[in-house]
């Protein structure tokens, strides 16, 4: 404790060492590959963020590992990347605590600022950072729970494709809290690895529950894929049950948009990165802080109400 | 062949296959209850067998012959998503995203096939290999075209009522085109010479060769067939639940492999029959679907499948042994 404080004592001496007079932050972004669905949202957020720094007269730069092979490794070099570039601050996430911790100390001892978004809101203090922006799983399964209740579910049915998923049961708790503080009750199903990603299995299996049980009157599955398959059990159950999910694809802004899908829990990526990312710059030009700690940027939940507007979302790459 | 005697039928390949699937059929109609066996419930394992059936005997070609192919974990995800984007995301006809998409396969199946019998690398090699390349393959083009991982396709109603429908409610149309294909199947394999080729590469690859049987070309083939299969259904769940994504499709590999065992094809090659892998398949959906009819815990799930199949296979062995050492009622000469 004692070490933490002196580090963050250094830290800050260090930063008003290094910043002083008016020169406008310059930034690194770290994050996955942008193969992957979830960080092209990410990127949009950023890339929207980097309009305002850079109008402050910063720079924004942007680093991304190139798979997931040599996750810890590649974290490091990206750091120690951002380090030699002489940047003032870090926006990151902690993915890979043991790898990542110590790279991100000894650039905060160096006076780097580290603003930590989407995962390791635990190390936080470790590290120095400034803030966290992301979700909270056990929140947004939470969220989930009681707006099926609210919308009149007594029976939810809550889908996990992969059984012992650490995020997904966590989803799941959430789940069973929301919906029981509002009056209802959740039935877990967790299907085992040989149905994983098969839709006809996974679909089978949850018909089979409904026609098993007439009193499950809600479903909420853990990825958006699940939901493709559960749309079909409940047609074929042929009763209406309210269908929610995790995540959002384009079947299910489809079928929210039809009215085939009650709603859909997102986590909202692009607010991550660019809260991130302006916060960040905010920090080290103006020495703006939030009293919020950690800001949640989920769950958002996208439902007839609001449709729409994520739609325009989805074609402009934010959602 | 001709001689139906009881000795001969109870000696055919398929015949302790048929006894696992009846015991695994009765224990889940006790415990089960009225919704397993009724036609609703009846279709849920259907459709899973149907799909799982039409990779599964290519499979158990390949199988007979001595090889694998785990390929197909890859073929029905990348199927699934280039039906998706030609049909979907480009909006061309079906006919065009369906032609393309199998002609994907054949490429695959073309490259499994002759990189087998031009190597000495075993075909669970080389397939692996062709598994993750056909993985990332389709997650590059999935991004470089459309920019996401997921996509959403409304096919017109002609496809669906062919290719991915519902008849009577829950009834997949894929049930038929997997009764067809293993009608077919059945003449390829019982019925054509080329059964008596696949059997005898299967025992002894150099004295086929020898004995003038094309294995090379035969080889490929297989190999296309089972690219080819994987891919159908994989075009077919994109015609069914209007969307598609680049998740893998891992667990076909093992589930073929394991129906086809169950199904009574020995991993060793040189024996099996279609009749066979039909029931393996069938008893495999049976237990994978049946746990959601009965009242165990769900968290079991797993455990009861295993339990299950592990029964299935030692009935069907038990049941083959007595049945070769049988030898039913002499005939005086």
């Amino acid at each position: 404790m004692m070490n933490m404080r002196k580090n963050m004592l250094a830290a800050m001496l260090a930063s008003v060492a290094l910043t002083g007079a008016a020169s406008a932050a310059d930034i690194a972004v770290i994050a996955g590959s942008a193969n992957d669905a979830f960080f092209n949202r990410v990127k949009k957020g950023v890339d929207d963020a980097a309009l305002v720094v850079q109008a402050n007269g910063g720079t924004v730069n942007y680093l991304t590992t190139q798979n997931y092979d040599n996750f810890g490794p590649d974290l490091v070099q990206l750091i120690n990347t951002a380090v030699s570039q002489g940047v003032d601050g870090i926006a990151i996430p902690v993915w890979v605590a043991e790898s990542q911790v110590p790279a991100l100390k000894s650039a905060a001892d160096q006076g780097i600022k580290i603003m930590m978004y989407n995962s390791g809101a635990e190390v936080k203090e470790q590290i120095a950072g400034i803030n966290y922006f992301g979700s909270d799983e056990f929140v947004a399964g939470e969220a989930g729970g009681a707006y099926m209740a609210k919308k009149g579910a007594k029976k939810i049915l809550c889908h996990i494709h992969v059984p012992g998923a650490v995020n997904l049961e966590r989803r799941c708790d959430g789940i069973v809290a929301g919906a029981e503080a509002n009056g209802a009750t959740v039935m877990r199903l967790p299907t085992p690895a040989s149905i994983d990603s098969d839709v006809t299995g996974t679909s089978e299996a949850l018909k089979a529950e409904l026609l098993k049980d007439p009193s499950i009157d809600a479903v909420i599955t853990m990825g958006a894929w699940a939901s493709d398959a559960a749309t079909i059990a409940i047609q074929q159950a042929g009763r209406p049950v309210l269908l929610g999910t995790f995540d959002l694809s384009p079947s299910v802004l489809e079928r929210i948009k039809a009215g085939t899908q009650t709603m859909a829990i997102d986590q909202q990526p692009y607010a991550q990165a660019f809260l991130a990312t302006t916060m960040l710059a905010a920090y080290i030009d103006f020495g703006i802080d939030l009293p919020t700690d950690p800001v949640l940027t989920g769950p958002g939940i996208v439902d007839a109400g609001n449709i729409d507007a994520a739609l325009v979302g989805v074609a402009a790459g934010a959602r | 062949m001709g001689n139906l005697s009881f000795a001969s039928l109870i000696r055919r390949p398929e015949s302790g296959a048929f006894l696992g699937m009846v015991f695994v059929f009765v224990f889940f109609a006790i415990f089960g209850g009225r919704n397993f066996t009724s036609f609703a419930g009846a279709a849920s394992w259907l459709n899973v067998a149907a799909n799982l059936g039409i990779i599964a005997i290519p499979i158990g070609f390949l199988m007979i012959a001595g090889e694998l192919d785990i390929s197909i974990g890859a073929m029905v995800p990348a199927a699934s998503m280039s039906m998706g984007i030609i049909s979907g995301h480009y909006g061309l006809p079906i006919p065009v995203g369906i032609l393309m998409t199998l002609g994907f396969a054949v490429v695959i199946g073309w490259i499994n096939g002759i990189m087998v019998v031009r190597t000495a690398v075993p075909s669970l090699i080389v397939t692996m290999g062709t598994l993750f390349a056909v993985t990332g393959l389709t997650l590059f083009l999935s991004i470089l075209l459309t920019n996401t991982t997921a996509v959403a396709m409304n096919p017109p109603a002609w496809a669906k009522a062919i290719f991915g429908g519902f008849y009577f409610n829950s009834y997949q149309v894929i049930i038929v085109w997997w009764l067809g294909l293993t009608a077919l199947y059945v003449y390829f394999l019982h019925f054509s010479p080329w059964g008596n080729w696949l059997f005898a590469m299967g025992g002894d690859k150099e004295s086929a060769r020898n004995a003038g049987i094309p294995t090379t070309k035969f080889t490929i083939g297989l190999f296309i067939l089972s690219s080819v299969s994987a891919a159908f259904v994989g075009l077919c769940q994109t015609i069914l639940f209007n969307s598609a994504q680049v998740s893998t499709g891992m667990s076909f590999i093992f589930n073929a492999i394991i129906s086809v065992v169950i199904g009574g094809v020995l991993l060793t090659g040189g024996f099996g029959s279609v009749i066979g892998i039909f029931f393996g398949t069938l008893t495999f959906a049976m237990v994978n679907q049946g746990i959601y009819f009965t009242d165990f815990d769900r968290n079991l799930s797993s455990l009861i499948i295993g339990v299950m199949l592990l029964i299935a296979v030692l009935m069907n062995n038990t049941f083959r042994q007595m049945a070769l050492s049988y030898t039913g009622s002499r005939k005086k000469d």
